[in-house]
């Protein structure tokens, strides 16, 4: 607010009269500013507790079960009789546990970071550095044309190609001959699965971390590689020692979009996740569901829950997702203040 | 440049015009994947002859057809499975058979894809809850004694459809129907709780389900008989089923029609019933009406007017073998298309 107000002063300080016709306009530009940075909160805020509204007869009922159970079932829809928990009631036999899919979109959003970052990194440093100039600006585009293909393109390549190619070569060669490693050993499955969803999720963040990533190095001006190259570093020591430090905080921040990204993925996600449902993935083959995958496809479903207590569970669901993106935020927030005292601003 | 927009403008608006002018009644068709392709089939021979009438079909599963019929998105909504007693509480609407329709049960097993091996509701349900877990086991050998040596030691893949579908609401109808321990345990819906088994897969639309069992070897699945071509095409198996006398019969025209005939008598005036497990020497376990949702109470008059007269049509020049036989469905019974009529008159 204080770097706001300060160019207003030295407005209304200099007294021209076209001066104070400005300050009139500042005043109305600052109020509709300020409306806009209420607004965005208003939204997030409005937005959050008509989700908890909606989902309070979920939560009532559920209670703690929802985070420990990995038992996800509507109930029975033809058997007449129905439960009443907490003064909330649902058909007979409903349990609305979301363990899988918390677990799943936590482990896909993970794994997909162990595998997209070390490659966006190396990507970006070699668009900065080692691709030639005259294929540099093909290299960009491509990337961006990456970054704007839109999720259920990627998704239906990954259901037609991707996830044959895992089922048929991949996976069994993969149990056959790795077997002994933990998780990649067991039932090679159909395709289907952590795996394929893990590889579709690196192929969409990538080009998003490319862009970002090789846009903080380019904004860093060349001198401190050509520094680091001139008292002697070789040029792998450069970029790990010189430049990738110097753009830490940039590099954090497009992880962290990329992270948010991955964790709210849904199409792409349900085209090849196998959407397991009340099993854990026995190995990176098996199926897995994710939060927003499976508020997609149990929608309908929920939807002829005469109780209705399936839709509001799938809300609930929506509810642990916002707020585990609104975790990540924070812990990037931390993250990135971390950095500004380390960098000693 | 300010001329040629004015003149984009002008054409946009005549072609709105005229489209305006010509524009027939929408209908919307939505639900069912497995009566997807008869609905495609009838309403290209239905609009040859009204124009007045634009009719989309759309395949979306039979959830979706359900819900979308209650909010009245949609007009027709398709669905395999009736109503429950509780969603008919909440909103009432009208459960109107249009064909008879089966289902098989696909395997793809390299090597006996070309045979048909018997399978039980007991056998199916230990498949699908994880306690059957190879082709080899003991209990798929015993119904199978002719191709026993043939039976791979390989782990089965159970593939199950992901979203809400009348094609699961079927066959756990058929498994909860033949063996106590499904009845006490998943029950039938149009969506279930899957037992936990590790190599379950989840799959959306009948398509999907023919995708999923063709890519993935040695798996299982369930798929409308409306998809028989396709899984022919796709060099998948079929199963012989075994049927409420103990008899092994597959889905055929006389199979499905003598389980029909056992049942219609019984159909009550509102129509919902389950044929599932149908009584008789010959008839095939999984049949079932293909029901329009429709509700009662239209919004529009001209759209119940249209709606009436496709539905009608439907059930007189729709029940023409050419068009079933594309699908593998059978009519419905005379008993039934008067029942249905009725219902159908209803409609406001």
């Amino acid at each position: 607010m204080a770097a706001m107000d300060l160019p207003v002063r030295g407005v209304a300080r200099a007294a021209s009269p076209a001066a104070l016709q400005r300050t009139g306009a500042q005043s109305v530009l600052r109020a509709l500013t300020g409306l806009a940075a209420l607004a965005s909160f208003m939204i997030i805020f409005l937005m959050l507790f008509f989700l908890i509204m909606y989902a309070w007869p979920a939560i009532r009922f559920n209670g703690l079960a929802f985070f420990a159970s990995p038992i996800w079932n509507i109930g029975n829809q033809y058997g007449g009789g129905t439960v009443v928990r907490n003064g909330f009631t649902a058909q007979s036999g409903a349990a609305f546990g979301a363990l899988v899919f918390i677990f799943g979109s936590t482990v896909t959003a993970l794994l997909t970071m162990v595998v997209a970052v070390p490659l966006s990194l190396m990507v970006a440093l070699s668009l900065v550095y080692r691709v030639p100039r005259l294929i540099r600006p093909l290299a960009n585009a491509l990337v961006e044309l990456m970054a704007g293909v839109p999720s259920v393109v990627y998704g239906l390549w990954g259901m037609v190609v991707l996830v044959p190619w895992i089922g048929r070569v991949l996976a069994p060669w993969v149990t056959t001959h790795l077997g002994f490693i933990p998780f990649l050993g067991g039932a090679a499955g159909s395709g289907n699965g952590l795996a394929a969803s893990v590889f579709i999720l690196a192929l969409m963040v990538m080009p998003i971390m490319v862009a970002t990533t090789r846009d903080v190095i380019l904004a860093q001006s060349n001198t401190l590689f050509e520094a680091s190259m001139a008292l002697g570093s070789t040029s792998w020591q450069a970029m790990t020692w010189t430049v990738i430090p110097s753009v830490r905080k940039g590099v954090i921040a497009s992880i962290l979009l990329a992270f948010g990204r991955a964790l709210g993925e849904t199409m792409a996600v349900l085209m090849v996740c196998g959407a397991a449902i009340n099993s854990f993935p026995q190995n990176i083959f098996s199926p897995v569901n994710t939060i927003a995958a499976v508020i997609v496809s149990q929608l309908e479903s929920a939807l002829t829950d005469a109780s209705g207590m399936a839709q509001r569970s799938l809300a609930e669901l929506a509810c642990v997702l916002f707020i585990i993106t609104l975790i990540v935020n924070i812990i990037a927030r931390g993250i990135m203040r971390g950095a500004d005292r380390a960098e000693g601003r | 440049m300010r001329k040629t927009l004015a003149l984009a403008l002008a054409a946009l608006l005549l072609v709105s015009a005229g489209g305006r002018a010509l524009a027939a009644t929408d209908l919307l068709e939505t639900g069912s994947t497995l009566l997807y392709p008869l609905m495609n089939l009838w309403v290209a021979a239905y609009q040859q002859g009204h124009t007045d009438v634009q009719i989309t079909t759309q395949g979306t599963g039979s959830g979706t057809g359900i819900s979308q019929a209650i909010s009245g998105v949609a007009q027709i909504g398709a669905s395999d499975a009736y109503m429950a007693d509780a969603q008919m509480a909440n909103s009432p609407m009208l459960n109107i058979p249009l064909a008879i329709s089966a289902q098989q049960i696909n395997y793809n097993i390299p090597g006996l894809n070309n045979v048909h091996l018997n399978l039980s509701g007991p056998v199916l349900a230990g498949i699908y809850s994880g306690e059957i877990q190879y082709w080899d086991d003991a209990k798929v050998k015993a119904i199978n004694k002719q191709y026993a040596s043939k039976l791979p030691h390989q782990q089965i893949v159970p593939i199950h459809r992901a979203d809400g579908s009348g094609d699961t609401f079927i066959f756990s109808q058929y498994l909860t129907f033949s063996t106590p321990s499904w009845k006490n345990g998943p029950g039938y819906g149009t969506t279930i709780s899957w037992p936990s088994v590790a190599t379950a897969v989840g799959a959306t639309g009948n398509p999907g389900m023919v995708q999923t069992c063709q890519n993935t070897q040695y798996s299982i699945a369930y798929v409308g008989v409306s998809f028989l071509n396709q899984t022919n095409k796709a060099g998948l198996g079929y199963a012989a089923l075994e049927n409420r006398a103990g008899k092994f019969v597959l889905p055929t025209a006389e199979t499905i029609a003598s389980a029909a005939r056992s049942l219609d008598s019984k159909t009550p005036s509102d129509e919902r019933i389950s044929l599932i497990f149908a009584p008789g020497e010959n008839s095939y376990p999984i049949i079932n009406y293909e029901y329009a949702i429709v509700n009662p109470k239209q919004s529009d008059g001209t759209k119940a007017a249209e709606l009436k007269k496709f539905l009608g049509w439907a059930l007189t020049d729709g029940q023409n073998m050419k068009f079933l036989d594309a699908v593998h469905f059978l009519p419905l019974p005379s008993s039934i298309v008067a029942k249905s009529k009725a219902q159908i008159e209803k409609i406001q």
